[in-house]
């Protein structure tokens, strides 16, 4: 695919999230409100209840200001969430267009999936703004350029990292005709051990430790640790080895569920 | 351009019974069942040649036409299209052919035409001089220049149609594989659909493949056909030659004024061909080609004739039949 057709695809689709503009905001606002208030009332009864100003080296501010984050930085490496599309084409034919028009399928959906970053990017500039200026900022937090640019690869390998997760769950849909229930379960373990439930910290030493090996971590966790700071330099290159590795492999395994998946396509719908 | 040799297809479907226990049953164990979609054809087409390709629903024209423009795996047989190997969905290929579903749009549903167009531009590299050119005359050609603003969710079924149409030939290709384009139309849009592609065939030489249930469309597009039942060709020549040799009759209507009803029996007797209906005022024959005129002058000098009509058998009705028949169309 060339750079222009990607770029086209891109704003294309930023500009048609940015143009519902009534979901676009109930989306951030009411979404963020709810997210962010059960944190806030969960971890002030938790450390209300054990009656100590630290959990693990964590403090209360500390804590917040890692789960606005998340939720910020979330949007940014989930992209389209929707990569739901990739299974529809599948089952409801519009793969096929792909399939004639000289271009990748892939990427194409790449280029929209980063065209969902643009409202996320919006929503992290505003909500981060509000937060900076409403809430205390935690002395322990050290957001320097150098983290910011450090966070920033992070994301966008955890960006790379969940579209390469997606994809071939999602084409499964080849072979099955629903792929929900895959979804939802790898959600639900990307979020609980990719540290957007919990800092992962908070886990025991080996769980930690396994961790550590597995792709998770490069979602939710590492961007955030190492923009607040609470990871160096020198982890998070060693962190970022891991995470590239695990790209390629899941890469190399999605190029081969996809070429399979190719005969057995039978271009429903028509 | 286009050049088959004993191509086949299978599917291969799970057959389940209805019911829990069924189901459950499938996970462990699944009967397949196999569905020649088809078997064995062998055809060409060539520059500039509108093939229209008919059968009954199920016959497997749609398979074929997926395989040809590399959607679908063939199981067996070869397969070139513009010397090259469909499935092998090489870019040279796929910048050169259209594939055109009635049944399906193509456009992304939720961007206006234009937006689509502009991602087609794209898509096929087309140079921008060409491409206001070619778009310009297509919206032209269809009169839908208002309408390209509009989300394509919002179109009604002609002009989608029409929007699809134009996003299939704006990078002029050579090869047109088009799967009942009309279907669901006015008669005004199929019309204006039909001349749009005789036009194109006009300009551009491609070679097309038309698949459709209209026989109006396969009539003024189509000087050959391919006639498939259940995955196998029975005919495949000249539109003319398959309608002379069925319809080697005429249909003769004639008005009449009232007259008694014995002496109508008396002349019904005596009527040449096939009488299909005598009733108070209207009496219809069918009769053989050579015997039309003497039928005609038969019917205006002996019986009291307001108005006569004489008709062609429906080219749909003659290609119904074969269908339903056994065995090939002789040639
Ligand atoms: N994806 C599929 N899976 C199983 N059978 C199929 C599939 N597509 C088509 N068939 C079968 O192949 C035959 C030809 O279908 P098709 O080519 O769609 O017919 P048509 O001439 O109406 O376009 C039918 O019997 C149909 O049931
Ligand atoms: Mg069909």
């Amino acid at each position: 695919m060339n750079a222009r057709l990607f770029a086209l695809v891109f704003s294309l689709e930023a500009r048609k999230l940015m143009s519902y503009r009534v979901d676009f905001w109930l989306n951030s606002v009411i979404g963020f409100a709810a997210h962010f208030s059960i944190v806030y009332f969960l971890w002030q009864a938790i450390f209300s209840e054990s009656g100590s100003e630290l959990i693990r080296g964590w403090s209360f501010e500390m804590m917040l200001l890692y789960y606005v984050l998340v939720i910020l930085a979330g949007k940014l490496v989930r992209g389209a969430e929707h990569l739901g599309d990739i299974a529809t084409d599948i089952y409801e034919g519009g793969l096929t267009r792909y399939i004639i028009y000289p271009t990748s399928y892939l990427a194409f959906k790449y280029a929209q999936h980063l065209g969902n970053v643009v409202p996320a990017l919006v929503q992290l500039v505003l909500f981060a703004t509000l937060y900076v200026l409403l809430l205390p900022m935690p002395e322990e937090a050290a957001i320097t350029p150098a983290s910011i640019a450090m966070a920033a690869v992070s994301i966008g390998l955890g960006n790379l990292l969940f579209y390469s997760f997606m994809a071939p769950l999602q084409s499964v849909a080849y072979w099955a005709d629903n792929v929900w229930s895959l979804n939802v379960m790898f959600r639900f373990s990307s979020n609980l051990l990719g540290g957007a439930m919990l800092p992962l910290t908070l886990f025991p030493e080996w769980g930690q430790r396994v961790l550590d090996f597995l792709p998770f971590k490069h979602l939710y966790y590492v961007p955030v640790s190492v923009l607040i700071g609470t990871m160096g330099p020198a982890e998070w290159l060693r962190s970022l080895g891991v995470g590239l590795v695990w790209l390629l492999v899941i890469h190399l395994v999605f190029r081969a569920v996809w070429n399979r998946g190719k005969f057995v396509y039978t271009g429903v719908g028509i | 351009m286009i050049r088959v040799r004993n191509l086949k297809k299978e599917f291969r479907v799970h057959r389940k019974e209805p019911g829990l226990i069924a189901s459950i049953r499938s996970l462990f164990v699944r009967e397949h069942i196999v569905k020649h979609a088809l078997k064995g054809v062998s055809f060409e087409v060539g520059e500039g040649e509108i093939l229209g390709l008919v059968g009954a629903n199920g016959a497997g024209k749609t398979t074929l036409v997926k395989i040809l423009s590399g959607i679908i795996h063939p199981s067996g047989g070869e397969v070139s299209v513009l010397d090259h190997d469909p499935w092998k969905r090489e870019d040279d290929f796929r910048s050169r052919i259209a594939l055109i579903m009635g049944q399906k749009a193509q456009l992304w549903w939720d961007l206006p035409a234009a937006d689509c167009f502009l991602l087609l531009k794209e898509i096929y590299r087309i140079p921008d001089g060409q491409y206001r050119d070619t778009l310009a005359n297509l919206c032209d050609m269809l009169k839908v220049s208002g309408e390209i603003n509009f989300q394509i969710r919002r179109l009604s079924l002609g002009e989608r149609m029409k929007m699809e149409l134009i996003a299939a030939l704006l990078h002029r290709p050579r090869v047109v594989f088009l799967d009942e384009p009309t279907i669901g139309l006015d008669l005004s849009a199929q019309r204006a659909i039909r001349d749009f592609l005789l036009q194109y065939r006009e300009e551009h030489k491609p070679a097309m493949i038309l698949t459709s249930h209209y026989m109006e469309d396969i009539e003024r597009l189509c000087e050959r056909i391919l006639i498939i039942r259940d995955g196998e060709f029975v005919y495949d020549g000249a539109l003319d030659r398959v309608v002379r040799h069925y319809a080697n009759h005429k249909i003769l209507t004639a008005h009449l004024k009232r007259w008694p009803e014995e002496e109508r029996a008396a002349a019904v007797a005596r009527l040449q061909g096939e009488v299909l209906e005598a009733g108070r005022d209207q009496v219809r024959v069918k009769v053989d080609r050579e015997d039309v005129t003497r039928c005609a002058q038969q019917l205006l000098s002996e019986w009291p004739v307001v108005d006569l009509n004489i008709e062609e058998v429906d080219i749909g009705t003659v290609i119904e039949r074969i269908f339903n028949e056994k065995g090939k169309v002789p040639a």
